[in-house]
């Protein structure tokens, strides 16, 4: 879930709110599904958490507070931006088709930019290539002071060698290659170009270099500053609805800032590839989308007219084009509302302007009949035998790792099922038996009073070709006991008194287990099927567990046990 | 010095031990005094207190004879028998005439003409099937005893119970000890043994201390039997001295939590799913209009299993058609869709299950849904967390779902705060707006419990239609799931969550039940 840093005076400036209650902001922030995190009051800066990710709008302190005065009654309905034409061109090459292939562009004029908007732009901007641009795979951002360029601009290739530049926050000039191996942000985001013949380049018409999209912007022009008053605003990427959006975003954030926004105009070349020759950007015509009065009611169980609709849809921000009583709505939704894909994203943003807490819940009886699954109550039987008999339950993790289900347990690799992305060592894999993780147990646990008898009851998974999700799990139960007169005849009565009470008639037959001691050991036979293992731990695997007493131990796979 | 006392007991005990030279196992004292090992050990400890004497334990190896070697001690081993009837028959016979002179029972034939071969004894010619005795083996006209049957007398002289300590054996014996073991006919056992030996104080109270007359500690069936209780005094004990703690066998607290859970949803009327840990994408994600780039499947989010990569989801080829155009496009959901190229194999790529909403897709799938219908799971799920006290990498979830010709938000919030009196004991409940990929309008609940606050509980919403249409269900769908891991540290006073997989036996067996 993304959380954005907001300038708290600026926020309450734009809210006209003077509390620095952070509970009551709590309250407001509810209604666009945020909350606070923390405030730092030396920097007067408060952390949101948002929890829908498809809100990118919201990711700024002035794009928060245009969705939150709605809703506080400041301010209802659509906020217009309008936009100026202006002469700025850009040009792109026939190449990028099949590397980063769309670009749109903005210019932000008057824009007064002090430390704090900075600050929240480069948030904005961060935030945007992170979670909605997908780490800059999708979209980037960049954002430079215009009034450095020469115009028109040209967005283009280059082979790795050519075209050396100064990047941002560095002396020297890099080819692009050089910046995928030193800059800091060539060796993050190296993976999204690295496997091109050539690499995306934004030139002035100097042929000067802007930027490197996506990787990092020049020194020379792309920097900006508090004297900055001119800006252009370029989105690259790979999607052009989300370039689009993500242009529409920043720039009506700038906008609201006092800046003025023009037009820029991008040829595209041409490819058949391209639809579009010629995208004037950005553009903040509004969408529209049709609502059904009956089917808004049905969803959330209200009784409300048009009309009433059509107000709560103005406190969400939205807005009405036109109403065909009594049923029909046709809702306006402004550019920068990316998250709207189907009526029922609009119905939520009725019944949030409504208010959950003002729906009256309702308790409808439905009829049906309860039914724990089918193996729920044998296993209880058999908690309650184990427990009878004296075994503490334990609950331990189904994610281990080989170096207990194998190495400790002196026992050969049993195919079992491993993670492609282990966090850290010692969770790598499934359990594919519960008695390493039993001993594991136990060695933490060694200066408690012995005798230890304890069991778990839990599944182990097995890899399993014919099966759906390629594996099969199983209920297993298996139980240690360790003291120091621990012996295979206490266990051997413990697993005939829980087998022989659930009904079961069972065989012994001597066998050999890595982790048992021979001699010691059992196959655990049901109708001549083997169900389980009991014997003696070997003092091998004692000593690999640093366990100091004897132990004695069974498991069976409770499945085949109970068939 | 004060003068010791002795009860009649502890004199006999110490009586005892002088005999046996200044040191005598607990066996020994047994037999000498006549106790039970109990009173021995009793009247021992005592003693060891008042600084009469130590105690001293040894583990030895004992072996002894098993049911079928005892008879063999008396009878000869089957290899002996069969030599002394092939000798009868003149130094060379016929194997089955020799055996059937020999006694012996056919299952035993082959294992004693085995040991004949292996011990040298004989030849065997398996043409004409004739055992013939070779003749330097031959000692005085009989063939000479082995050293395993001379063990074998002396484990039968020693006494069947008692047997014999395994280090007192020479090198040789103990190597026919081991070979015996071997064709069970000996088991060797590790045994400790309890030795007691007097100090210099413990001669001198024998000497010089006063025995006084002991009250009986411990009420016996003998006691009981003879009728002595009428004249024995009952020794009065401390009754306030503290015993050795019991632990009893207890199910494990946030299991037993789970169990009360499961029962109550039971109670109001839902079904039990269930679905294996590794799931695929398709199911996990795709099913529940998550599109395949979004940010919850980055290998940040979730576990991606290594070996195999792919399930199969051929067996649900309408449902993956649906949920794909709907991806792509909308299909007939009255949605916009993702917009982007699906693609099968992301689909059924396999992860470990990061929530357990994959098994409401999979129930609503399945085609066996009944409306209406209410149904839940508990189920293991995992994410790739840094493990800490308020994370883990692998908990459980509750969750469900409640489909019904006709449901609204007013009847989902009805739900919530059913659960939240039923489940959570709360006096109050909260709604707000939450947010989750697959259901619109979504709600979160916040619970609250005089003493606790308000505690966020649970999140639910309508399944929006992109994720109902596709996998087959018009009707609506109202999805939930509750936070039941915060509730049971909540009612257990619990701070750290890796208590839940606690491995301090001391703590569950101090843990009070609820």
């Amino acid at each position: 879930m993304p959380t954005i840093d907001i300038d708290y005076k600026e926020l309450q400036r734009l809210l006209n709110i003077q509390h620095n209650d952070m509970e009551k902001l709590d309250d407001i922030l509810a209604y666009v599904k945020a909350e606070v995190k923390g405030y730092n009051e030396q920097e007067e800066m408060v952390n949101v958490e948002f929890k829908d990710t498809n809100r990118p709008d919201l990711w700024s302190v002035e794009g928060l507070t245009r969705a939150l005065r709605g809703y506080i009654g400041q301010e209802k309905g659509i906020k217009q931006y309008n936009i100026e034409p202006s002469q700025v061109e850009v040009f792109v090459s026939r190449e990028l088709y099949n590397i980063r292939p769309y670009i749109a562009c903005a210019v932000i004029k008057n824009i007064q930019l002090t430390d704090s908007v900075i600050r929240g732009l480069m948030h904005l901007q961060e935030k945007l290539d992170q979670t909605y641009g997908h780490n800059r795979q999708k979209t980037s951002i960049g954002i430079y002071n215009i009034d450095l360029i020469k115009l028109p601009i040209e967005y283009t290739t280059v082979t790795p060698k050519e075209a050396a530049f100064i990047p941002l926050g560095f002396t020297e000039k890099m080819t692009p290659d050089e910046v995928l191996e030193k800059h800091p942000k060539g060796c993050e985001y190296r993976h999204i170009v690295k496997s091109n013949l050539k690499y995306p380049m934004l030139f002035d018409a100097d042929g000067k270099v802007l930027s490197f999209p996506p990787i990092i912007n020049s020194n020379d022009l792309g920097k900006v500053t508090e004297e900055s008053k001119n800006l252009l605003v370029e989105v690259t990427g790979t999607i052009h609805a989300a370039v689009l959006n993500t242009l529409n975003i920043v720039t009506t954030m700038l906008i609201d800032r006092g800046g003025k926004a023009y037009l820029t105009t991008i040829h595209y070349p041409d490819n058949s590839e391209y639809t579009e020759k010629q995208v004037t950007t950005p553009n903040f015509n509004n969408h529209t989308m049709p609502l059904s009065v009956e089917y808004t009611n049905k969803i959330l169980g209200l009784n409300l007219t048009a009309k009433q609709i059509s107000e709560l849809l103005q406190t969400a921000g939205l807005d009405i084009q036109k109403i065909t009583e009594p049923n029909d709505i046709t809702v306006r939704i402004p550019c920068y509302r990316i998250d709207i894909m189907h009526q029922v994203d609009i119905i939520e943003d009725i019944a949030i302007a409504y208010g959950y807490n003002n729906i009256t819940p309702n308790w409808r009886e439905i009829p049906t009949i309860g039914k724990a699954k089918p193996d729920q109550h044998v296993i209880n039987l058999v908690r309650d035998l184990m427990i009878g008999l004296g075994y503490q339950e334990t609950l331990n993790t189904t994610l281990t790792n080989k170096e207990a289900l194998f190495n400790k347990m002196n026992t050969p690799q049993t195919p079992h099922i491993e993670l492609d992305n282990p966090k850290g060592t010692t969770m790598t894999c499934l359990r594919n038996w519960l008695l390493p993780e039993l001993l594991e147990f136990l060695s933490n646990n060694k200066s408690v009073e012995f005798p230890q008898k304890i069991y778990e009851l839990g599944k182990v998974t097995h890899p399993d070709p014919t099966c759906e999700t390629k594996v099969q799990e199983n209920e297993n139960i298996a139980a240690i006991t360790t003291h120091p007169n621990a012996n295979f005849s206490e266990i051997k009565s413990v697993l005939d008194s829980l087998l022989t009470n659930l009904g079961i008639e069972w065989q012994i037959q001597e066998t050999t287990h890595p982790a048992l001691i021979d001699g010691r050991t059992g196959k655990i036979v049901i109708n001549n099927q083997d169900i389980g293992i009991i014997g003696e731990i070997s003092p091998q695997v004692l000593e690999n567990w640093n366990l100091e007493n004897p132990a004695a131990a069974f498991e069976i796979n409770l499945q085949k046990a109970l068939n | 010095m004060l003068m010791v006392e002795l009860r009649a007991q502890e004199q006999q005990i110490l009586l005892g031990i002088e005999k046996s030279g200044g040191r005598a196992s607990v066996e020994q004292l047994i037999s000498v005094c006549g106790l039970s090992d109990a009173a021995v050990m009793r009247n021992a400890l005592t003693l060891q207190e008042k600084g009469l004497l130590n105690i001293y334990a040894a583990t030895q190896s004992i072996i002894r004879l098993t049911d079928e070697s005892k008879v063999y001690a008396v009878d000869g081993l089957p290899e002996r028998r069969l030599v002394l009837a092939v000798m009868a028959l003149g130094g060379s016979a016929d194997l089955k005439v020799a055996a059937e002179r020999a006694g012996l029972q056919v299952q035993f034939i082959q294992i004693a003409l085995g040991w004949l071969i292996r011990k040298k004894w004989v030849s065997y010619n398996s043409q004409n099937n004739m055992v013939s005795i070779l003749k330097e083996q031959l000692q005085g006209g009989v063939v000479g005893e082995g050293s395993d049957e001379a063990l074998l007398k002396v484990l039968a002289g020693s006494g069947s119970e008692q047997g014999v300590v395994f280090d007192e054996l020479s090198d040789v014996c103990k190597a026919d000890a081991e070979q015996l073991k071997k064709r069970k006919l000996v088991t060797i056992e590790v045994k400790t043994t309890r030795f007691l030996q007097i100090t210099d104080e413990g001669k001198m109270a024998l000497s010089e201390g006063r025995v006084v007359e002991s009250d009986v500690s411990q009420l016996t069936p003998e006691l009981i039997i003879t009728g002595k209780w009428r004249t024995a005094k009952l020794q009065r004990y401390n009754i306030e001295a503290p015993v050795a703690k019991a632990w009893p066998g207890k199910k494990h607290p946030y299991l037993c939590f789970l169990d009360e859970v499961r029962s109550k949803l039971v109670a109001l009327g839902f079904q039990e799913m269930m679905g294996t840990s590794v799931e695929t994408c398709f199911f996990n994600f795709d099913a529940l209009n998550m599109p395949q780039n979004h940010p919850a499947r980055e290998p940040s989010d979730i576990y991606y299993i290594k070996d195999p990569r792919f399930g199969d989801i051929s067996g649900h080829d309408v449902a993956v058609k649906n949920v794909k155009e709907t991806h792509e496009n909308g299909w007939q959901t009255g949605s916009t869709g993702w917009g982007y190229k699906y693609s099968f194999e992301v689909a059924q790529r396999l992860i470990l299950r990061g929530h357990s909403t994959c098994l409401s897709a999979r129930t609503l799938e399945s085609g066996r849904v009944q409306i209406p219908g209410k149904y839940f799971s508990i189920a293991r799920v995992y994410r790739p967390e840094v493990v800490d006290r308020t994370h883990l990498s692998e908990f459980n979830q509750v969750e469900g779902f409640i489909v019904n010709s006709e449901l609204t938000l007013k009847d989902l919030l009805g739900i919530l705060g059913r659960f939240a009196v039923e489940i959570a004991g709360a006096d109050k409940v909260r709604f707000k707006p939450d947010y989750f990929p697959f259901t619109e309008p979504s709600v979160e609940l916040s619970a609250f419990k005089e003493g606790y606050g308000w505690v966020e509980f649970g999140g639910s919403g309508i399944f929006r239609p992109e994720v109902t249409k596709p996998l087959g269900v018009d009707a609506p769908v109202i999805a939930w799931g509750l936070g039941v891991d915060r509730l049971f540290m909540m009612r257990h006073g619990i701070e750290d969550i890796r208590m839940i997989f606690s491995s301090n036996l001391d703590w569950l067996r101090k843990k009070q039940v609820t």
